[in-house]
């Protein structure tokens, strides 16, 4: 392991001359200046913009109350014509609607996971702008392959967790996570003649309900 | 038997032909060069709508690139925060110094696992170092998993572009590659069911394989954790399914804050592939419990860097995310498509990153292989001077050439030498002048047009025809007219500017 340490020490003995006097670099302006951190819409707006990315993502998007969620969860299942679905091990129980079979994920194999064929999750927030949904893999949310192997997604997001730019969601983190997922729409490609296909690897159909709380 | 999917492309700086040569093979293949432009115009016309429709676009270039430029001024720190935070959250920290001292680290690790194989998100830093042909030569297969990086895998290419490296092969091309190696005689040439096919050939490896190795676009110095850009969700399948997972990521990669990256995603999925956001971004940060690897390494490559970061106009270069929005927008790549630089990084960035990376012994040909028109720093999202660093390079090109003895007889050397006598003194200049028309004028036809000149001169007639030397110089009708005031009859008319 001797010459590996060396190249540590080599590498950085090599960064520091490099960057020293600090003021080798032409000055850079200040980057706190001038991009907007806050956005100016109206909650009603800032949601409709949300509903309009998504959906120019190819996702679904259905509106739904807190009372009528159980309800609006099992109308979005019976459409997907599927039957097994994994749910997170910290999904309310209210969400797991009955007349599906459901797999909670208390250690499920990998086997078990790729053989079901939907997913339902909660979500940390929302960015109305990129229409991007950002998962912090919390107990409601599940480990990141829960959300990559089914290749039907359902995420259920309540309004107050809509922000309409990046920089509000960064200002939501106190402390950052170990693990963060952000997607915006379902699995996609366009490396063939740039010709954008839905789904490759990932959820090939990301649909949302967007309760307002 | 298929021909491969390039003829002459050969992607090492150290055994590559100079861009003008190079060029001239994709100049000759017109089918490639309408993939190549049909691709650049899809891209070019969604990026420019995404940036106009972004009403704080200018504040959040100046935003990255003063995020970049203070990670590379304070990289030493950063990188050692990095390396403490991951180590913190049980990752394990590697440093090489150049390309064979991580292809080794790379080997090592996957020879701990007993790794014959290995899946693979696209990494251009793992294609620089040319880890692929080098494991395999060592007894382990990578399989690459981006859709772009499996046509070239399966068809023996070579990357073309860094976003979308597979930009230069068309639809009947991917059909007929998939259709030879994966079996497939009746694929048809449908992008949705060629994507269709890499994905059944690809599931099983993923769900198999249990070691995966990648790049990363960003290193966090506050949290120590890597993040990843993607749209397919392969990348997300190599983080999460394997058992251990290798990230190979050039030192100039970290940023210092888990914040930064509110400017950096904002700016990178728009310039890359025009969209609002990728698809899929992924960050983690050492090993979870329960949630992906549990055997996580990052080797940290220099590999020419640090030499950059040491040099203040050229540190810039190190700025650069790899969005690609340079190459897109870049008229000589548009033409010559990415082969011709001879690089892994083609187009207006490759240009000034290769021979750096080189310490400038090869691709000397690559800082001339732009026309200054300055395209690339308009769109770049960190503002990379690229011209201004262009023009550096070709001062070092120059400097190095001239004191070479070959160098000496060269013609165009030796035509600057004598021009540098000529125009050191006026009357050495007149002469010239006087000399120069007497000799033209054996060349010049009736039109007034020289259309062929002899020897070295024929490289400029060759594509271009020379107006012939008029009689008589400014300078000797100025003095004509100052030595006879009363004759201004042949004083032709003055057109004088309507004052403001």
């Amino acid at each position: 392991m001797t010459p590996i340490a060396d190249s540590r020490q080599l590498i950085l003995d090599r960064i520091r001359a490099a960057t020293q006097p600090a003021s080798a670099a032409a000055p850079e302006e200040n980057s706190s200046a001038g991009y907007i951190r806050h956005g100016s819409l109206t909650q009603e707006a800032c949601l409709h913009l949300l509903i309009e990315r998504l959906r120019e993502y190819d996702a679904e998007v259905v509106e739904s109350t807190p009372e009528d969620l159980p309800a609006a969860i099992a109308t979005q299942l019976a459409a997907s014509l599927k039957r097994i679905f994994v749910a997170p091990e910290g999904l309310p129980a209210a969400w797991l609607v009955p007349g599906f079979e459901w797999k909670i994920d208390c250690g499920l194999t990998i086997d078990e996971i790729e053989h079901s064929e939907g997913v339902v999750t909660a979500a940390f927030c929302a960015v109305a702008d990129s229409g991007t949904i950002v998962l912090h893999h919390s107990p409601a949310e599940g480990r990141r392959l829960l959300t990559l192997l089914p290749d039907w997604h359902l995420c259920i997001l309540r309004s107050s967790q809509v922000v309409e730019t990046f920089p509000e969601y960064f200002s939501r983190v106190q402390v950052p996570p170990a693990l963060v997922t952000w997607i915006s729409g379902p699995s996609a490609t366009a490396d063939i003649e740039m010709t954008r296909i839905k789904g490759v690897h990932g959820p090939r159909f990301l649909h949302v309900i967007l309760v307002h709380d | 038997m298929s021909p491969t999917l390039q003829d002459h492309a050969e992607l090492d700086p150290t055994l590559a032909e100079p861009f003008p040569q190079a060029a001239l093979h994709v100049l000759r293949n017109p089918q490639l060069r309408k993939n190549v432009t049909h691709a650049i115009d899809v891209i070019q016309a969604k990026r420019a709508k995404l940036v106009a429709e972004k009403k704080d676009w200018e504040a959040l270039r100046s935003a990255a690139s003063a995020i970049r430029a203070q990670a590379l001024e304070d990289l030493g720190p950063y990188l050692e925060q990095f390396e403490d935070r991951c180590t913190a959250a049980g990752g394990h920290v590697h440093w090489a110094s150049d390309a064979a001292e991580a292809r080794q680290i790379i080997l090592d690790l996957l020879r701990q696992q007993n790794a014959t194989e290995a899946i693979k998100i696209k990494t251009m830093t793992s294609a620089e170092i040319q880890l692929n042909p080098f494991l395999e030569s060592h007894g382990v297969r990578a399989f690459e998993t981006d859709l772009a990086e499996i046509i070239l895998q399966l068809g023996e290419g070579e990357p073309s572009h860094i976003v979308v490296p597979a930009l230069h092969v068309n639809r009947s091309q991917v059909r007929e590659i998939f259709a030879r190696r994966m079996g497939l005689k009746n694929l048809s040439d449908d992008p949705q069911a060629l994507t269709a096919a890499a994905r059944a050939y690809l599931r099983q490896k993923f769900l198999t394989i249990p070691t995966a190795i990648s790049g990363a676009n960003f290193l966090i110095a506050e949290t120590g954790s890597v993040a990843i850009v993607e749209s397919e969700g392969n990348g997300r399948m190599c983080l999460t399914l394997p058992r251990t997972l290798i990230t190979l990521v050039g030192i100039e990669k970290a940023l210092p804050r888990f914040q930064d990256l509110e400017v950096m995603l904002q700016v990178l999925a728009r310039s890359a592939t025009g969209e609002r956001m990728n698809p899929y971004t992924s960050l983690w940060t050492g090993v979870t419990p329960g949630d992906g690897p549990q055997n996580f390494h990052v080797v940290l490559l220099d590999n020419g860097r640090s030499s950059i970061l040491a040099r203040p106009k050229h540190r810039q270069t190190l700025k650069c995310i790899r969005c690609a929005a340079c190459i897109n927008a870049c008229p000589v790549y548009r033409q010559t498509g990415g082969h011709a630089y001879g690089s892994v990084y083609p187009g207006p960035i490759g240009a000034i990153l290769t021979p750096q990376l080189q310490h400038m012994h090869h691709a000397q040909s690559l800082p001339y292989a732009s026309s200054l028109c300055g395209a690339c720093y308009e769109v770049c999202p960190v503002k990379i001077n690229i011209p201004e660093v262009l023009l550096e390079l070709r001062s070092e090109v120059v400097n190095q050439e001239r004191h070479q003895v070959l160098r000496f007889f060269d013609p165009m050397y030796l035509g600057l030498r004598i021009a540098n006598l000529l125009f050191a003194r006026a009357w050495r200049f007149h002469l010239a002048q006087r000399l120069g028309r007497i000799g033209a004028r054996l060349f010049t036809r009736k039109d007034g047009w020289i259309h062929s000149l002899p020897s070295i001169g024929g490289k400029w007639t060759q594509t271009r025809d020379l107006r012939g030397l008029p009689p008589q110089t400014f300078h000797e009708w100025w003095a004509a007219r100052a030595g006879s005031p009363a004759a201004p009859v042949q004083t032709p008319p003055v057109h004088t500017k309507e004052a403001n």
